[in-house]
């Protein structure tokens, strides 16, 4: 008698232990996925506010070349000047190319160039509003007209001397741009022709699912190309970008029509729709106010895997000629010079920030998607 | 089975129809053609234009121009590619078997690496195995093919490896064949492996947890043969389906690593015929990079009835349980 209490004692004990370490299994993971979620979303939310702070980030205009130093390296900074005196404020040096040939720059410790914050510079429109010449950072004295002060490049300059920094914070809003673009207008579609499938059924149900296996077994980025090699190769900006956004609806609505088609036939036949269409509510409604809140979160999670695909496939046509042309930026026209062997070997990280920033974004975007998945689902 | 394939290939038919008459139309709507180039040469006349498109049956309407096509495509023939002056079928051919070759290493190496760590972290010897799965994943997830290139061809550079671009498969021996294919097939088949990987840990975790292993352990199997014979089997209905579905994404990977990395395959094959407004050897690209997805898919679709007898019964309802547990997971590829 005595032992069986015992033994009922103990194996309560035990089941507690097992239940507490559960929860807090479960609490960690938990904490685990919104921690992800919350570094993937400031990732994001950080390369936004540069893409929109991108002008008043960048030292020069993008644009602007600088014929007397293509391919230089970047500016060194200093804070001790050729007789060693120090000074709290950073200044730089003039630079000459000397061997153009091996493009072999010298800094001429002559004169110092002060660096300053909020610098003037060219002038642009904050938030396409306000006339404003100011930027972050600069060289004392670079906007005054007065052509003497030598350029800052952190990251070097491209081929025709224009600033790599620059290009690269401009080029964020193309990219940010287009390929989330495409995706929302690509999953939007899908998500609306995928829940009328699934709740309509019938014949439109079986040709939109047996036409959405077709264009998800297709080679997309090969199909995107043969429909880019449809407009002419050179396009402004505004019109690359809508054709872009346009082509990744055309492509991309199937992988979302089909996924909201799946969540819709499971959802429907739950109480509460059941509910709902005996308490008379059209069928509009039901579908896009009961059932759709519902499949959110996996919809979510997978517009997170497409964004990294569609904003892929708008880096690859820049980087293959066909997307944005230069002289705007894109991170995959920047790339485009990175593919030169004899360059990358000498400043191969430079060269590769833009791959960096994809890098990055794309991570942040994962993290995101990551962090909204239940565990163990 | 037989109907299956038989019904599948009319359907794959139908559907490069399909897509071969939109992207002829799309491709025509262009306005101007691999001769528009030329009329900015002063040497060249309007008059001699004109008459080559007459040769080449480019003012011929749009429909005819099409029907002529589809018919030389029943003779076996894809017409002459204008930009190389060679006929497209040989061209395409011979780029084929480099992307087959290509795909080939790719999908091996991502198997291999997933099928290997997935075993590990779904045994649940260890959190370790787990954690690593989980970095890899989102890792091999978030990096996309044309970074893994650059890095790649940057790797190449500095350390003059003998794999750098420029350098064509058509070289003597296999040993320096393979030489070269591992750097491209790596690049190419790292995003896969986030893919896969995550498929196998999560299919063999459910799978490891069910009656029959416990029976198969029970017999006093050893572990290998447990997870390898018995787990991996029922976990593996959803692995092919995503393999089907990897196909078209490791075509369109490969545009991007092929040119990078100097493969001469189809992808970099796809690339000149956009620069140069080539419009049959698109055509014959975007045909047999399509057919070859298809097939792949269809490979795919018979090796899932084979692996299952379940599915060679009620194909339908089973094959649409399988793919909805791999879509959420596909467009992970694409890049």
């Amino acid at each position: 008698m005595k032992a069986d209490v015992q033994q009922m004692e103990a194996t309560a004990a035990l089941e507690e232990r097992r239940d507490e370490r559960e929860l807090r299994a479960r609490l960690r993971s938990r904490v685990r996925g919104r921690a992800r979620f919350y570094t993937g979303f400031s990732i994001m939310c950080l390369f936004y506010a540069t893409a929109i702070f991108a002008d008043l980030l960048a030292p020069y205009d993008y644009r602007a070349q600088s014929r007397g130093e293509p391919l230089a390296p970047q500016t060194s900074i200093h804070f001790r000047d050729a007789e060693g005196r120090f000074s709290a404020r950073p200044f730089i040096y003039a630079r000459r190319l000397v061997d153009p040939l091996e493009r072999r720059y010298e800094e001429q410790a002559g004169k110092a160039y002060p660096l300053e914050l909020f610098a003037r510079g060219y002038t642009y429109r904050l938030f396409g509003m306000w006339s404003t010449d100011l930027h972050l950072f600069g060289v004392r004295g670079d906007g005054d007209g007065e052509r003497g002060a030598p350029r800052l490049n952190l990251l070097g300059t491209d081929a025709l001397g224009r600033d790599r920094l620059s290009r690269l914070l401009i080029a964020s809003r193309f990219s940010l741009l287009v390929g989330p673009l495409g995706t929302l207008a690509a999953s939007c579609f899908g998500i609306f022709l995928g829940c009328v499938a699934g709740y309509a059924r019938g014949l439109f149900e079986t040709l939109l699912m047996r036409a959405a296996d077709v264009m998800m077994s297709l080679p997309v980025l090969v199909l995107i190309l043969a429909a880019r090699a449809a407009f002419p190769l050179e396009l402004p900006p505004l019109r690359a970008a809508s054709l872009l956004i346009l082509i990744f609806l055309a492509v991309g609505w199937a992988e979302m029509a089909r996924l909201a088609r799946g969540l819709v036939t499971a959802l429907r036949r739950r109480e509460y729709v059941l509910a709902a269409e005996s308490l008379g509510l059209t069928q509009t409604r039901i579908l896009f106010r009961h059932i759709l809140p519902n499949a959110l979160r996996p919809l979510i999670i997978q517009v997170t895997l497409m964004l990294p695909a569609f904003l892929l496939a708008e880096t690859a046509l820049s980087f293959l000629g066909v997307g944005l042309q230069e002289p705007e930026a894109s991170w995959g026209n920047m790339l485009a010079s990175a593919a030169d062997p004899t360059l990358l070997r000498e400043h191969a990280l430079v060269l590769l920030s833009p791959a960096i920033s994809i890098f990055l974004f794309v991570l942040g975007v994962r993290l995101v998607g990551d962090g909204l998945k239940p565990k163990g689902a | 089975m037989l109907k299956l394939i038989f019904g599948r290939l009319l359907q794959g038919l139908l559907v490069l129809l399909i897509v071969s008459a939109l992207t002829f139309t799309l491709l025509a709507q262009a306005g101007g053609d691999a001769l528009t180039a030329l009329g900015s040469d002063p040497l060249v006349s309007e008059q001699a234009i004109n008459e080559l498109r007459h040769t080449y049956g480019l003012d011929r309407p749009l429909h005819t121009r099409y029907l002529r096509w589809l018919g030389e495509i029943a003779r076996g023939r894809m017409g002459q590619s204008f930009y190389y002056h060679a006929p497209v079928g040989d061209l395409v051919l011979s780029r084929l078997v480099n992307t087959l070759m290509l795909a080939a290493f790719a999908l091996s190496f991502a198997w291999a690496v997933a099928l290997s760590l997935g075993a590990l972290a779904a045994r649940r010897a260890n959190v370790w195995a787990d954690h690593l799965c989980s970095a890899i994943i989102l890792l091999a997830a978030s990096t996309p093919r044309i970074v893994l290139a650059l890095v790649a061809l940057a790797f190449a550079v500095r350390t003059s490896l003998s794999i750098g671009p420029s350098s064509a498969p058509t070289g003597n021996g296999v040993s320096s064949l393979i030489m070269r294919l591992i750097l491209p097939g790596l690049v190419l088949g790292v995003p896969l492996i986030a893919l896969f990987l995550a498929q196998v840990r999560d299919g063999l975790g459910t799978a490891l947890g069910e009656e029959f292993v416990r029976v198969a352990r029970a017999k006093g199997l050893t572990e290998r043969a447990v997870v390898f014979k018995h787990a991996l089997r029922s976990a593996l209905n959803p692995l092919i389906t995503i393999f089907g579905y990897s196909l078209g994404g490791l075509v369109s990977g490969s545009v991007i690593v092929e040119t990078v990395l100097g493969w001469p395959g189809l992808g970099q094959l796809s690339v000149v015929a956009v620069r140069n407004r080539d419009v049959p050897l698109l055509m014959g690209v975007v045909l047999v990079t399509a057919t070859a997805v298809f097939v792949g898919n269809l490979i795919a679709d018979i090796l899932l009835r084979l692996n299952d007898p379940r599915l060679r019964r009620d194909a339908e309802v089973t094959t649409a349980k399988a793919s909805s547990a791999a879509t959420t997971t596909t467009a992970a590829h694409a890049g």
